[in-house]
């Protein structure tokens, strides 16, 4: 019984921590998309951020069901505490983004010294669906060396509905969507990259 | 009782303020949960520090930003900027929180932290000992992140900070770097810092 017990209690702690950690991600991701947005004035990505806040509030939502149903006993309250008031802080950062990528959905302009501000301020953003045959699928961002190739950053990696902040070990998988900034130049040699064409 | 910095108008350019106040709310994110998870209090200190700079930073460019629009045309443009600024000042204010819950004592779980630890890159605050092989040398020289997989994102210079230096910055004694990598190559930069000999293999 007491093993019972216990091993459930894991699997509460392990679906809390994967939800810490996609909130995390989702809001940290959120600031990234909402700068581009703003930069590149694109509708397209604001409106990924505006879609990302919604899933924010849900898994939010859901996180801190979890936390309030999980059990704990009075002596873990206050480390329970901690875990709510880090997602809280999530959710405001997202808001926070979404402040930023509202700004295009409202047709104001980014200010020509915001472009100055944000180094990796490119000139185009383009998206685009990882096929069977691209060279790119099962490497990791490291190996794939896509900036050096086409001289595009991934901003983001859409992955059956979910959102993955891109990082060195990341490993590509073919139907992953790509969303890439960089220069006009590049756009082609990605597109033939990520389509294997 | 805190003491609050006095704050006097000082002609400082927007963009210059907003690159900092970006970058710094972006550092300080990392470090908040980097001060969670290892329930640190010495970073969670430099975040509250950074915190006060980003305040004092959002004052002096609402009043410069104040002083630049003319008409209404400027408003118009100089709304983006204030509205980013406001962004990082709540994504500042937001990662002070964090820092918070280690300097009140309340803390994560520590089941959740552990497992957040695993999967997590982690991140480090150490202090450069003279007699360390790091001294006087730049940045772009090092290359850490080809030689050990770390990246240095931060330097603390006394009470200056140098988020995201550039390869030509040149490190000193008794710097506090703040590097970001996995977990083994962060243990050699802490071992290089204290001036231990170091292996870096192929």
């Amino acid at each position: 019984m007491r093993g019972e017990g216990s091993a459930s209690k894991k699997r509460v702690f392990e679906k809390i921590t994967e939800e810490l950690i996609e909130l995390k991600n989702t809001s940290e991701l959120m600031i990234d998309l909402a700068y581009s947005a703003l930069l590149l004035n694109s509708v397209e990505l604001a409106e990924e951020v505006e879609m990302l806040e919604e899933k924010m509030d849900k898994l939010h939502t859901d996180f801190e069901l979890r936390i309030l149903s999980s059990n704990f006993k009075p002596e873990e309250a206050k480390e329970f505490l901690g875990l709510m008031r880090i997602g809280s802080v999530t959710e405001r950062i997202a808001d926070a983004a979404e402040k930023i990528s509202s700004l295009v959905l409202r047709g104001l302009k980014s200010h020509p010294v915001m472009n100055l501000v944000i180094e990796e301020a490119e000139e185009t953003v383009v998206r685009a669906k990882v096929s069977e045959e691209s060279p790119l699928v099962g490497k990791t961002i490291k190996e794939a060396r896509i900036n050096e190739r086409t001289g595009m950053w991934i901003l983001a990696i859409r992955r059956n509905n979910r959102w993955i902040r891109p990082k060195s070990t990341t490993r590509i998988k073919a139907g992953d969507v790509l969303i890439a900034s960089g220069y006009t130049e590049g756009e082609e040699d990605f597109l033939h990259l990520v389509s294997g064409a | 009782m805190t003491h609050l910095e006095k704050i006097r108008y000082k002609p400082i350019s927007v963009k210059k303020i907003l690159r900092e106040m970006k970058d710094i709310s972006e550092v300080m994110i990392d470090l908040a949960y980097s001060a969670a998870l290892f329930n640190n209090a010495d970073l969670a200190r430099e975040v509250m520090e950074l915190e006060e700079r980003v305040d004092t930073l959002s004052y002096l460019l609402n009043m410069n930003a104040m002083i630049a629009a003319r008409d209404a045309g400027d408003a118009e443009a100089l709304i983006s900027i204030l509205t980013v600024a406001a962004a990082t000042n709540e994504i500042s204010d937001a990662a002070a929180d964090i820092a918070k819950l280690v300097l009140l004592e309340i803390g994560i779980h520590p089941i959740v932290r552990e497992a957040f630890r695993r999967i997590e890159e982690q991140l480090i605050r150490v202090v450069v000992k003279p007699g360390s092989k790091l001294v006087n040398k730049k940045i772009g020289d090092l290359d850490l992140a080809a030689q050990i997989g770390v990246d240095i994102i931060a330097i603390r210079r006394v009470k200056k900070w140098i988020i995201d230096p550039k390869d030509d910055e040149v490190i000193r004694e008794n710097d506090v770097l703040i590097a970001r990598g996995a977990p083994m190559g962060i243990e050699k930069l802490r071992a290089m810092a204290e001036g231990k000999e170091v292996v870096i293999e192929e």
